[in-house]
């Protein structure tokens, strides 16, 4: 890694061990959360187990299949926030274990980078080129 | 009295720049002037979760640009953004700025806009909420402003869509499938044609109904200058969503504004996009 990723990698490296540290595993994030009716992986799933593998997978340890399809599914519904008792941000968690999925911190990448598209930032200046005159994108998007 | 902030609109809210254009009125209108940023170079990083060089990089730039801007407040309009920023952002970068949502500028502003309302719009519409803007409880922030708007009857229903707007669906089909159907049940059993959006993306991807419902999709700030009485541009995202084929899009948007981009760039990218409609 280069030296300008380390402050990121820090703040990634000390949520993770907060999460670690106060998440009891009790699952009740899993339960609250709208997303898995939609995905046929977590049928019949149990949150304690759910989270439990969310936590292997922040540990470096990898998950299981189905915690790995949890973090692919958080859409950030937020609803797992206010069911936390330990006043842990389980979307947070998620987000965390999906970075460490896709294999952002050394981990080997448990999931694919869906996000990773080449026209995502030449379609966005497209649409910008299509939408705003030239003397708002010289002087907004400089 | 006038403050100056800087208003941050993120990235894919350039698709709609009569939402841009709209939400800097009417924030002129209630004394807030806007240092206009956006677009790939102010990126907060948040979609680069698999490339942390990059999400670095990109987070430290924009958090330096903001510091060096002069001003001690920023504006967001991009729930995604506003998260990132309170968040990884500001957790590898230090920031000399405040950041409130505008939603939370304009609700606290609602007295200096309340007697600007005055164009009455006889119609009434559904809000079109998402659960998942934990850190501004934006939508009852749009309701009441909404509410400011005379002849406008607002209804807020019971369910909110998950996700923090609606591209965060994008990776579940089946979820986003669902959240279109609710919309057109919604406006269905209100006894409405019109779903009004709070973000960008929800109007990005629902604006279509108008063509496959028959639903209008407009964005709150679009209603709120048109209660103003601000002429502003209309919205041609939706207006080409809905053109009915590619050469009626083509024809829209115009031979010299493809040029722009490129006609190869544009058949590939930007017309397959315009083509997708709402499924449900």
């Amino acid at each position: 890694m280069k030296p300008d990723t380390d402050p990121l990698l820090d703040y990634i490296e000390r949520n993770i061990e907060r999460t670690l540290a106060d998440c009891t595993s009790c699952g009740k994030c899993f339960d609250v959360c709208p997303m898995p009716q939609y995905s046929a992986k977590l049928a019949g799933q149990t949150g304690g187990d759910i989270v439990a593998g969310v936590l292997d997978i922040l540990h470096g340890k990898g998950g299981t299949p189905a915690a790995v399809e949890w973090t692919r599914l958080c859409t950030q519904s937020a609803t797992c926030i206010p069911a936390c008792p330990e006043n842990v941000n389980p979307m947070l968690m998620l987000r965390l274990a999906r970075i460490t999925a896709l294999g952002s911190t050394g981990a080997p990448a448990q999931l694919p980078d869906l996000k990773r598209d080449p026209n995502f930032f030449r379609r966005i200046n497209a649409f910008a080129s299509l939408q705003l005159s030239e003397a708002e994108l010289a002087e907004w998007q400089r | 009295m006038s403050e100056r902030v800087v208003f941050w609109y993120g990235c894919n809210a350039v698709r709609h720049g009569d939402i841009i254009h709209s939400a800097i009125e009417v924030m002129r209108a209630v004394g807030i002037e806007s240092d206009v940023a956006g677009g790939p170079a102010y990126c907060c990083g948040t979609i680069k979760d698999g490339n942390l060089q990059a999400a670095a990089g990109m987070a430290t730039r924009t958090v330096e640009k903001f510091n060096q801007s002069g001003r001690d407040k920023v504006v967001t309009w991009c729930p995604s953004c506003h998260r990132h920023m309170g968040t990884f952002m500001t957790g590898i970068a230090t920031a000399n700025f405040e950041v409130s949502h505008i939603t939370e500028m304009l609700h606290a502003r609602r007295h200096l806009l309340a007697p600007l309302m005055q164009h009455r719009i006889e119609r009434k519409v559904v809000l079109h909420t998402h659960t998942g803007f934990h850190e501004v409880d934006a939508n009852p922030l749009v309701a009441d402003l909404l509410r400011l708007i005379p002849g406008l009857e607002v209804v807020v229903t019971d369910y909110s869509a998950p996700g923090h707007m609606c591209s965060a669906l994008a990776p579940v089909p089946a979820a986003l499938i669902d959240v279109v159907r609710h919309c057109v049940d919604q406006t269905a059993t209100h006894g409405t044609d019109t779903l009004v959006t709070v973000f960008h993306s929800c109007q990005r991807l629902l604006c279509g109904l108008a063509t496959t419902d028959g639903i209008k999709v407009t964005n709150y700030v679009n209603l709120l200058t048109q209660a103003m009485g601000i002429a502003t541009a209309p919205d041609e995202y939706a207006q080409w969503k809905n053109a009915g084929s590619e050469a009626a899009i083509v024809e829209s948007i115009g031979a010299e504004r493809i040029a722009k981009i490129g006609a190869e760039f544009f058949a590939k990218q930007v017309m397959p996009e315009l083509r997708r409609l709402p499924e449900k």
